[in-house]
């Protein structure tokens, strides 16, 4: 709040009780913002949770659906778990690797005119819409060869590529450079330095950035939508055919008039927010750990 | 230098990058070897997708296929099967010469038959209203706009109507069911066939599009006053009403199995490119629903699927269709059944 | 000369002053091949997309942007992205409308204001929001919230404020422009706030309580020295909010309701570019429907590029302009 001021002008005093006014005013908006986003969250977070577990049961897991079911067979949604583990676990061994060796590129070897030019570009990268880059995949894996899961696997890696650069070079740039100096000091090659020193001090933030990456492209729905989505309700693990994905088929189900698929919607997407929220809060805590433990040193 | 904390923590990434590529590996290969030359891909039609999905079951079962189908509409589904994408495309729309051309050595075998209901949802009240086409038009085109319109209160006289407003739902999609519609509206309103026509898309006056006929039965069944056209199994399974269509004998008939095999009789003998049309049939058959029509399946006359496709084809106009009554699609007339065959006879690698 | 120099002189030239050996010169190889497919890539994207449009961009030319039209039936086929483009302009804007004030205050309550037990778990709340996949708030959109604006908020406001042309006739299903608007808030809120939050939290201590000595209230602080000095960082994080915005497809296609719609009348149905392109890009069944929504998608990518580019340029300058080095993540 105000302190009395010394010095204070006569307008400055007489004005106090309107500007104090004002700032109680600015200060309860403020606490008004904050609790409508938390408001906003809760109703969400309760929307799925509450309409979500009363169908959240093992036969979601295991049993694939039935479209136009007569009977009152058990179905759930199978095909999509499963596929959205080949696909996200496709794209990230794809990502991955491509992602340190940016990083360590960038941070390692590059001058800083490069460094600069190839960080704008991952930025651009992440900039790019997901349904463009749906559009990308199409044009380069889908035409002409029809749908798979390689290339959800492949647009899911390019979502996730600056992702998992940019967190490797922050984390790489954490690596005091004591170190590396230490080992060149003492005649140890600068590959050998990155691989066997400085690499494994970043696992746990590699680690940290994937897992984020991983819950980032484990909700998306759109390049998916556009070059994996051509698929049946049997449970398939061939990612040379259309996969089904979890985020896809919530995105089908939300659309269709029974009341049924919408409870395996909602089902679906609980399972998927668990997992995120898991993944996400998990992984920052073991950021800021590995984070404190490095910078310690 | 590394201590124990993260040599562990290397393997465990290493670990779980070896698990990953594992599940993934094992994937491919243990896929590749269960599903080769036994998946069946096909897609189109909304409309025949109740129908086509009561066979995927039985068909695993007989001759171990694993049927495919992916409802994405009639139009996606030509243009499919045209690049090559699916083994076959299924529409309700027949082919247009240009498609033929584009298709590139594409067969269409009529497959299925069935009617598009025109559902409603009005709280309050009853089933099976009364309809006639011309005022149908008007509806869609804008021209009516509440409930208890006269023009429909002198169809449906001691009805309770309320004055609900009337929301239209059609399709946003290329849609092999809007062309069944926009057939029949074209052939009962003059006004309708010269300012909006018939196609699998036409320039919508008013209301809301929905994708596929679960979009449509779905902003139907979700908005009191709302009115649709989905194939009638959408109707059945959502529990949605639909109208009495008053047919050119001037009865009011439901799109049942009567209906539609009656409505069948007036084009008993497929043309030359496999298609029928049975939409408003004349009066001397008094029973026919009049939005009724054939749907069909394009395939390539040379794939090198053809064994498999002809042993699936064989049996979805066959026995498949004795699983088509409880969604009333009536079963394949005999005449049609038999050029049909023919036709899928033709196919060959 | 200082260690810190050594290496960093080690890092720009990397090969010279050492025996060159063959595990260096591999490892940058690689790694270099690594980072410059990165820029292929991105090329290759914008190439592709390029390329895709093509048979549409032949067509239709320059005037397809503008042109409002969305006519698949064949024979008469026409299509222009005017109307989408609209859409996108009128949803993304209104979103950032509502979505600033909220974002800024929730990031001067974390900073300002929030007791420290609060501060933490707001924040962790927040940044959870940012987490939920779009296609979830498009499945509540659907199902929660636009049947409670068809059947409540939609009428009133209509018959309260309809002299404004805003707010015209309400919609039947609830699914309408207005219905995106408010996902699309929800779904910018917290991208715009984090960054918010950061900036406000590298902020100088002696700045901020050099104001308060002076007398200033909480709220003339606020006004007097953190907007100003965040001002470039503010207006990146708008950029990129309003970036996310024109970016959504999914969320957006599902409660928006669909259609070729220029007009003022928020509770009516319309598109945006890219709830388009996911509408109708799987049921495309001409050549020239596909390309057209590719070169939706290409305008899409025009406008994305330039928020991106924009936002980083100005992060850059403020940076400079406060001395900042750039290491902290927008």
């Amino acid at each position: 709040m105000s302190a009395h001021g010394m010095g204070a002008s006569p307008l400055q005093i007489k004005n106090l009780g309107r500007r104090k006014a004002v700032n109680r005013v600015m200060e309860l908006l403020a606490w008004l913002a904050a609790a409508i986003a938390v408001a906003i969250l809760g109703v969400v977070i309760w929307s799925v949770a509450k309409r979500g577990a009363s169908e959240l049961n093992l036969n979601l897991l295991t049993k694939p659906p039935i479209p136009f079911s007569l009977t009152n067979a058990p179905q759930g949604l199978a095909n999509a778990f499963v596929g959205t583990l080949v696909v996200v676990g496709l794209a990230t061994l794809m990502a991955l690797p491509v992602g340190i060796l940016v990083a360590i590129y960038l941070n390692e070897f590059a001058p800083a005119s490069i460094r600069n030019g190839i960080t704008m570009v991952l930025d651009v990268l992440n900039g790019v819409p997901a349904i463009v880059i749906g559009i990308f995949v199409y044009g380069l894996l889908v035409v002409g060869h029809g749908q798979s899961g390689w290339a959800g696997a492949f647009a899911l890696a390019c979502l996730m590529l600056p992702l998992v650069s940019r967190s490797t070079m922050e984390i790489l740039a954490l690596v005091p450079n004591s170190l590396r100096e230490a080992s060149l000091g003492l005649g140890v090659p600068q590959w050998r330095t990155t691989l066997s020193i400085i690499l494994p001090q970043t696992i746990g933030g590699i680690l940290t950035g994937t897992v984020l990456a991983v819950a980032r492209v484990a909700g998306e729905t759109a390049p998916l939508l556009l070059v994996c989505s051509l698929v049946g309700p049997q449970i398939n693990w061939n990612p040379q055919h259309a996969l089904q994905t979890i985020p896809v088929a919530i995105f089908e189900l939300s659309e269709s008039p029974d009341p049924a698929d919408h409870a395996r919607a909602w089902a679906a997407a609980l399972v998927l927010l668990l997992f995120i929220l898991f993944t996400s809060l998990g992984a920052r805590w073991l950021a800021n750990r590995s984070r404190r433990k490095i910078a310690a040193r | 230098m590394p201590n124990l904390g993260s040599k562990t923590r290397a393997i465990t990434l290493i670990a779980l990058c070896g698990a990953v590529a594992a599940v993934a590996v094992g994937a491919a290969s243990a896929g590749s070897k269960r599903s080769a030359g036994t998946t069946i891909t096909g897609a189109g039609s909304t409309f025949v997708q109740p129908l086509v999905s009561q066979w995927i079951s039985p068909l695993g079962s007989a001759y171990g296929y694993e049927l495919q189908y992916s409802g994405v509409g009639s139009g996606a589904g030509v243009a499919a099967i045209t690049a090559r994408t699916v083994d076959f495309g299924a529409s309700d729309a027949p082919l247009t010469s240009d498609q033929f051309n584009a298709c590139n050595g594409c067969i269409q075998i009529p497959w299925a038959l069935g009617a598009t209901a025109i559902m409603y949802n009005l709280p309050g009240a009853p089933n099976l209203l009364k309809m006639d086409g011309p005022t149908l038009a008007n509806i869609f085109m804008g021209k009516i706009t509440t409930w208890s319109d006269p023009a429909i209160a002198k169809l449906n006289p001691g009805v309770n109507l309320p004055s609900t407003k009337i929301a239209i739902a059609h399709r946003s999609d290329n849609s092999g069911t809007t062309f069944n519609f926009t057939d029949y509206l074209s052939s009962v309103s003059p006004a309708w066939k010269s300012q909006i026509g018939s196609g699998v898309a036409v320039n919508w006056p008013t209301g809301s599009g929905g994708k596929g006929s679960s979009g449509v039965a779905a902003i139907v069944s979700g908005t009191p006053g709302a009115i649709g056209y989905a194939d009638i199994a959408y109707a059945i399974h959502n529990h949605l009403s639909y109208f009495r269509m008053k047919n050119n004998s001037g009865k009011y008939t439901t799109p049942g199995l009567r209906g539609i095999l009656s409505a069948a009789q007036s084009d008993q003998k497929p043309n030359a490119d496999g298609s029928l049309s049975i939409v408003n049939p004349p009066k001397k058959f008094p029973n026919a629903y009049p939005i009724s029509t054939f749907t069909y399946v394009i395939v390539p006359q040379q794939t090198s699927k053809a064994p498999d496709l002809k042993k699936f084809l064989f049996w979805a106009v066959t026995k498949g269709q004795t699983y088509g009554p409880k969604l009333f699609f009536a079963p394949l007339p005999k005449t049609v059944l038999v050029e049909a065959e023919k036709s899928i006879a033709k196919i060959h690698s | 000369m200082a260690s810190a120099e050594l290496t960093a002189d080690a890092r720009r030239r990397p090969l010279s002053g050492r025996r060159l050996r063959f595990g260096d010169v591999a490892l940058q190889v690689v790694a270099g091949a690594a980072a410059f497919g990165v820029t292929i890539l991105v090329l290759l994207i914008v190439w592709k997309v390029v390329e895709g449009a093509r048979p549409a961009i032949e067509k239709y030319g320059i005037q397809f942007i503008w042109r409002v039209a969305w006519n698949p039936v064949v024979g008469r086929e026409l299509y222009g992205a005017g109307s989408f483009l609209f859409g996108t302009a009128i949803t993304s804007i209104f979103a950032l409308i509502l979505a600033t004030p909220l974002a800024l205050g929730i990031a001067l309550f974390l900073t300002e204001l929030a007791p420290g037990a609060i501060r933490a778990p707001v924040t962790a709340l927040v940044e959870t929001l940012a987490a939920i996949p779009s296609v979830v708030i498009g499945l509540w959109g659907i199902l929660v919230l636009a049947p409670v604006l068809r059947s409540t908020i939609e009428p009133w406001l209509h018959t309260a404020f309809g002299f404004i042309p805003l707010f015209g006739e309400p919609g039947t299903t609830g699914a309408s422009i207005f219905t995106a608007i408010i996902v699309l808030t929800i779904m910018i809120l917290p991208i715009v706030s984090s960054i918010c939050r950061e900036l406000f939290l590298g902020i100088p201590h002696e700045l901020k309580e050099g104001a308060l000595a002076l007398g200033t209230t909480r709220w003339e602080m606020v006004r007097g020295v953190v907007f100003p000095y965040a001002r470039g960082g503010i207006a990146a994080a708008l950029i990129l909010g309003w970036g996310r915005a024109i970016g959504e497809a999914i969320a957006v296609t599902q409660v928006i309701g669909g259609g070729v719609y220029v007009g003022w009348n928020l509770f009516s149905g319309g598109d945006t570019l890219a709830s388009k392109i996911a509408a109708s890009y799987q049921g495309a069944s001409t050549n020239l429907q596909a390309a057209s929504l590719i070169y939706l998608g290409l305008i899409l990518l025009v406008f994305s590029l330039i928020a991106n580019i924009l936002a980083q340029w100005i992060v850059r300058r403020s940076a400079r302009k406060h001395g900042i080095t750039r290491g902290g993540h927008a």
